[in-house]
């Protein structure tokens, strides 16, 4: 087994001939916690559905806990998996959307339910201890019953890393948890994040969040025109950059 | 508000033209009961004896026929043709249902061959009247005396069963098979419709939870497409079991059916017309009634709180009128 949790090599992808990925490298150690930052339109959500297989990258190689992803090697050529391979492989990545994107007909115990009920066969009794449990983790053990129409933005996303957690993840993928939330509802969010980064959980941050970065992240990724730009330990990174490209956009989100 | 510490009274806007329309419609639905209600003179003459002398007036009987209609109203022959109605309208509406939303997830396949057939079938249903297309399958015997089951593109005479064309199509199934296939081209556009309406970050969310495309679509699109779906399949019920009067071109005697059959021994065409229209109207009512409850149910988390069920409505209005009322009573009361 490898030591790191995501291998990413020379990982290309376009969109309709746009080159977004330009060969990124990257990797994320087992427990810990990597940002990447960047511009809009840098691909750091697109490098991140990739590493969920949410979207297919054109050529290089993408690892996650030592397995290509969404590829199978066989004497010697590459197969793409079946739907239900791949499937079964992204039941083990949690993944949390800027969206939010809550099941909008269903209640916030249910929303945490389904998938440990209709991927996993766990047992709805079950299913829904389990949930309630992680409701009291993100601190919603009030809110069971209610529609997601029905909450606040921050308590909302809060459901949706309790949902991604129900599936027990070994890695979790956030792309851009706090852009959608007014101001004062980012602390809320963050907070759960910073306790799921405390507990041992490897996971990979799109974020603009600096402060969060500087304060959580093992690793800090900068992208820029789909390649890494600069990367290291977010202290030295973030404070003292040595392109000129990240400290141009520093200066802007700061 | 208050002026000098006194209460002051508000005026509300008087709307004077939407008082003038008001109260044409309402003479407009005044002269409608009332000429419901008329009365017609029979040509016959009514006499009696007063005092020794003997006086005559017309005899009248309604515009309208309400005696026949109440004659018929409940006659055995009408309603086994309502019974045909609802089964007609029924077995079709599954047929259509069922069929279109299979063409809707087909022609949403990334599968041009899928995709393809689905857009043709719309195409070609859609295009030809619902008439023509029930008397061709009435009439497919003429093209096909006998069907078969075997293998595609050998003899005949491979095939294992042979079944004459006219036993397996009688009138009704020929019926429901032409306004359930006709009915499938537009519930697929519906169906297609819904599907669509749900946000994209939602099949997201369901597949990155690990769920296959179909366990997506079965738990999490669909759910939230049927709110979107739901509304206009109501109308396609309710349009079918007026479609379904077609069938009497093809002798299967439904409502309207049974109602002409009366009406070509006696004669009696207005009232039996009226006859079919009310029985029309109410199972329009019922399955209206049926469609909000089903409405309410799948806008569950849609909307911040469901909308209040008429009865509910009715109690908040009668609630508002009464609380209107005890505070324009209220200084009155004060005075007293």
């Amino acid at each position: 087994m490898s030591e790191a949790m995501v291998e990413v090599h020379a990982v290309h992808k376009s969109y309709n001939g746009i080159e977004v990925l330009r060969g990124v490298d990257l990797t994320v150690a087992r427990g810990e916690v990597t940002c990447l930052i960047g511009p809009s339109g840098s691909g750091k959500s697109t490098l991140l559905r990739c590493i969920n297989h949410l979207e297919k990258h054109d050529a290089g190689e993408l690892r996650v806990d030592g397995d290509l992803v969404g590829y199978e090697m066989r004497g010697g050529k590459l197969h793409e998996r079946n739907d239900k391979q791949i499937c079964a492989e992204r039941a083990r990545i949690g993944m949390v959307f800027q969206r939010f994107n809550l099941f909008q007909h269903l209640t916030v115990l249910e929303n945490i339910t389904i998938g440990q009920i209709k991927v996993k066969g766990v047992s709805p009794e079950a299913a829904k201890s389990k949930a309630r449990e992680l409701l009291a983790r993100v601190g919603l053990e009030n809110k069971e019953s209610q529609y997601p129409s029905q909450i606040s933005g921050g308590q909302q996303q809060r459901v949706a890393i309790a949902r991604a957690l129900a599936m027990e993840p070994k890695l979790m993928l956030f792309d851009e948890p706090t852009s959608a939330l007014d101001p004062e509802l980012v602390g809320e969010v963050l907070d759960v994040m910073k306790d799921l980064a405390r507990s041992g959980m490897t996971m990979v941050v799109v974020t603009h969040e600096m402060n969060f970065a500087k304060e959580v992240a093992n690793t800090v990724y900068f992208l820029d025109a789909g390649v890494i730009e600069e990367s290291g330990d977010p202290r030295e990174v973030l404070t003292a950059p040595k392109s000129e490209r990240l400290r141009s956009f520093l200066s802007k989100v700061l | 508000m208050t002026m000098n510490g006194d209460a002051v009274k508000v005026v509300p806007v008087r709307h004077y033209g939407r008082w003038v329309a008001a109260g044409f419609a309402l003479l407009i639905v005044a002269m409608l009961i009332h000429t419901l209600f008329s009365k017609l003179p029979t040509g016959h003459f009514a006499c009696q004896v007063v005092n020794g002398v003997r006086k005559c007036h017309p005899d009248l009987t309604w515009r309208f026929s309400w005696t026949i209609v109440g004659q018929y109203f409940t006659t055995s022959e009408i309603l086994h043709g309502l019974v045909r109605t609802l089964e007609l309208t029924i077995f079709a509406m599954v047929v259509g249902i069922v069929l279109g939303m299979t063409l809707a997830i087909m022609r949403l396949s990334p599968n041009r061959v899928l995709s393809t057939a689905a857009w043709t079938y719309t195409w070609f249903f859609r295009g030809t009247p619902v008439l023509v297309q029930l008397l061709v399958w009435y009439n497919i015997a003429i093209l096909y005396p006998v069907l078969s089951i075997g293998i595609p593109f050998t003899p005949s005479s491979w095939a294992l069963v042979h079944i004459t064309t006219t036993t397996l199509f009688s009138a009704f199934a020929a019926a429901v098979i032409a306004f359930g296939l006709n009915e499938a081209a537009y519930m697929s556009e519906i169906a297609r419709a819904g599907l669509i309406a749900v946000d994209e970050g939602q099949v997201e969310a369901a597949i990155s939870l690990g769920m296959t495309r179909r366990q997506s679509l079965r738990y999490v699109v669909l759910p939230q497409a049927m709110r979107v779906i739901v509304p206009p399949t109501g109308n396609e019920v309710i349009s079918m079991l007026k479609t379904t009067s077609l069938a009497g071109f093809v002798g299967v005697v439904e409502l309207l059916g049974a109602a002409s059959n009366i009406y070509g021994g006696n004669y009696e065409i207005m009232p039996l017309l009226i006859v079919a229209s009310l029985w029309y109207l109410i199972v329009t009512t019922i399955l209206s009634i049926g469609q909000f409850y089903l409405e309410r149910h799948f806008a569950k988390g849609a909307l911040r709180s469901p909308p209040p069920t008429p009865t509910q409505r009715l109690r908040r209005d009668v609630r508002g009128i009464l609380r209107k009322f005890r505070t324009q009573r209220g200084p009155l009361e004060a005075v007293r």
